[in-house]
């Protein structure tokens, strides 16, 4: 827009206002002589008018989110690369991901959390997809602590009202026993240590089954369970040179870990395929122990239903409850039909004549052939832990109100006396 | 046995805890100084004081809020809860009881039977939850009530909830579906 007055240099009218960068330059558009400048910066003054935004309404703190969610969402993919999942995992995982960033219980957090957030979206997007990923393995690819760990997927499962389904034990049993390295002949591995896949994952889910069935799965941790069950599968399927293995060396050689909790697993399950045992007509006349059951387990896991209820009382402990009378004539019902069915079975002839016997007396069945039957429960009420447990507290003479009247001697026993205040006082140089 | 038939089972409560307030400042230091039976928590900010008559441990702050805990009713607890105010009266303070509230109630019950717990999560989904991994029981949620149950396999139910009524009904409202899944 041409301005008025003239150029000093070469006296032409025609000044225009340009801006050279930021700067509001007055210039001769004949010589480009510059006339006047404005200012490149705003005083003091002119800034205090200026509206303020507040950081969160300014476009940085989208672009501080923007910047976690990428790393996150990058985080996650990672993951996936790394346990090797379907394309469809990590689509699932990047959107739960995205989901829960929106939340302020996920977006105000610390980095650790964010980081397990990730982890945990990708185990969620595992388990709904049934595939058989465990808690342990994700907190030790993330370096993260399981209780941590726990806390941001409880979280993350209430937040977005997510339905995560149980771990199938069939589908881990599988995966687990794809990481064993018994079954490829390596040079660490002796050849009467290598065994065929399909054998050992047959007989390790038959194992795990009647793990289940006899409650050593329930509320446990699913490992250590199917480690001790493989384990028992493989000394079982060929005990000669096996038997003299122990578990520690097993894993070992298989190149996984030991959960602590395995051997006491091993030690269930022995007790139970033990109790079975002494049910099998050709092994009565043995003396078995923990070693020597091992090479029969083929046998019991055959006929596992059958002796499974001959071997435990079915009844929550005989003897030390009161069962209901139809309780007891339910049972039987359910023992006679059971016998019935198993009436091809020819192996135990002499049985049937003594189970009809018995069946005249309530299933209590626990002198049977020598052998008392133990009930089929959790073992912790099998072996309950001896805990000093205070005394149910009885009925009160007068029910309380709480309204009663209060003495003062009563409350004299917690006020500490003059000569006790002065005493702590020079003890402790009270200030 | 079959789940209307009338079952009489004791539902133990192990701790009630409440509030109170007592509506003026209170001297942590002079209560740790004259009383008796006081854990004096400095860096917090907190006197712990026992009772014996009614086992209660009282946690004070100098706000004068006061949490009592270790009661085994909601009128013990009330009970345990006026000691403590009159203790504090006669150390000198301007106590006025105000504002008591049974905060929570933990309860503990035992069913007759075991209860398969992968049976009963897939039957009751949204409100069961169960990770073996983390804890052996399941829990479930009851929105209604206020109240979380934890259920074991053995048939140990432990119940919390607001009151001891809330507490009775999702024991009341858990039971069949807890027997649907029995052993």
């Amino acid at each position: 827009m041409a301005a008025r007055g003239r150029c000093p240099e070469c006296g032409s009218g025609s000044l225009v206002e340009d801006a050279h960068y930021a700067q509001q330059q007055l210039v001769c558009a004949a010589c480009g002589c510059v006339l006047s400048e404005g200012l490149l910066t705003t005083t003091y003054t002119d800034e205090e008018h200026l509206r303020e935004v507040a950081y969160s309404q300014s476009t940085g703190q989208k672009e501080q989110l923007s910047r976690c969610l990428q790393r996150g969402i990058r985080r996650v993919q990672d993951l996936c690369k790394v346990l090797q999942l379907p394309a469809v995992f990590e689509d699932t995982a990047v959107s739960y991901f995205q989901r829960a960033l929106q939340l302020p219980a996920f977006h105000l957090v610390s980095l650790e959390k964010k980081e397990l957030l990730g982890g945990c979206c990708v185990f969620v997007a595992c388990r709904q997809h049934r595939w058989p990923l465990t808690m342990g393995t994700v907190c030790s690819l993330l370096y993260a602590r399981q209780e941590l760990f726990a806390s941001v997927f409880l979280s993350l499962q209430r937040e977005l009202g997510l339905s995560v389904p149980a771990l199938s034990l069939a589908d881990l049993v599988t995966t687990h026993l794809n990481s064993f390295r018994l079954v490829q002949p390596t040079a660490s591995v002796p050849a009467p240590f290598l065994e065929d896949k399909e054998q050992l994952l047959a007989r390790t889910m038959a194992i795990v089954e009647l793990a289940s069935e006899t409650w050593l799965v329930t509320g446990r941790h699913p490992v250590p369970v199917v480690t001790a069950a493989a384990f028992l599968a493989w000394q079982s399927l060929r005990p000669g040179p096996r038997l003299c293995c122990p578990l520690a060396r097993f894993c070992r050689l298989a190149g996984v870990d030991l959960p602590p909790p395995a051997h006491l697993r091993l030690r269930e399950l022995l007790e139970i395929l033990l109790g079975m045992a002494s049910q099998l007509s050709w092994l009565r006349g043995f003396r078995l122990d923990k070693r020597t059951v091992v090479k029969h387990i083929g046998d019991l896991l055959q006929h596992r239903l059958l002796l499974l209820k001959r071997a435990f009382s079915q009844q929550d402990g005989q003897g030390q409850q009161d069962t209901a009378p139809g309780q007891g004539s339910g049972s039987q019902g359910s023992l006679d039909k059971g016998s019935g069915s198993q009436g091809s079975l020819d192996k135990d002839s002499g049985s049937q004549g003594s189970l009809d016997k018995e069946s005249g007396c309530p299933w209590a069945g626990k002198q049977q052939r020598g052998g008392s039957l133990r009930p089929l429960l959790p073992p912790c009420l099998i072996h309950p832990r001896k805990r000093p447990r205070p005394a149910a507290p009885s009925a009160p003479a007068v029910a309380l109100t709480g309204d009663e009247p209060i003495s003062d001697s009563e409350i004299e026993q917690y006020l500490r006396s003059p000569e006790e205040i002065r005493a702590f006082r020079k003890a402790k140089a009270w200030p | 046995m079959d789940a209307d038939s009338d079952v009489a089972l004791d539902i133990l409560i192990t701790n009630v805890v409440c509030v109170f307030r007592t509506r003026c400042h209170l001297n942590l230091r002079k209560i740790a100084l004259e009383g008796a039976n006081v854990i004096y928590k400095r860096d917090v900010g907190k006197v712990l004081m026992k009772l014996r008559k009614p086992r209660i441990t009282a946690t004070i702050w100098s706000s004068g809020k006061v949490i009592c805990t270790g009661a085994t009713s909601e009128e013990e607890a009330k009970f345990g809860a006026r000691r403590l105010a009159r203790s504090l009266q006669k150390l000198g303070f301007q106590v006025i009881f105000t504002d008591f509230k049974v905060v929570n109630v933990l309860a503990v019950c035992n069913m007759p039977f075991e209860i398969r717990l992968p049976e009963f999560t897939t039957n009751n989904r949204p409100h069961a939850s169960y990770e073996p991994e983390l804890h052996p029981a399941v829990c479930y949620r009851i929105k209604s009530l206020r109240a979380t149950l934890q259920i074991f396999s053995t048939g140990s139910i432990t119940v919390t909830g607001p009151n001891v009524k809330a507490v009775a009904s999702a024991v009341e409202q858990i039971y069949p579906f807890v027997f649907e899944s029995r052993k």
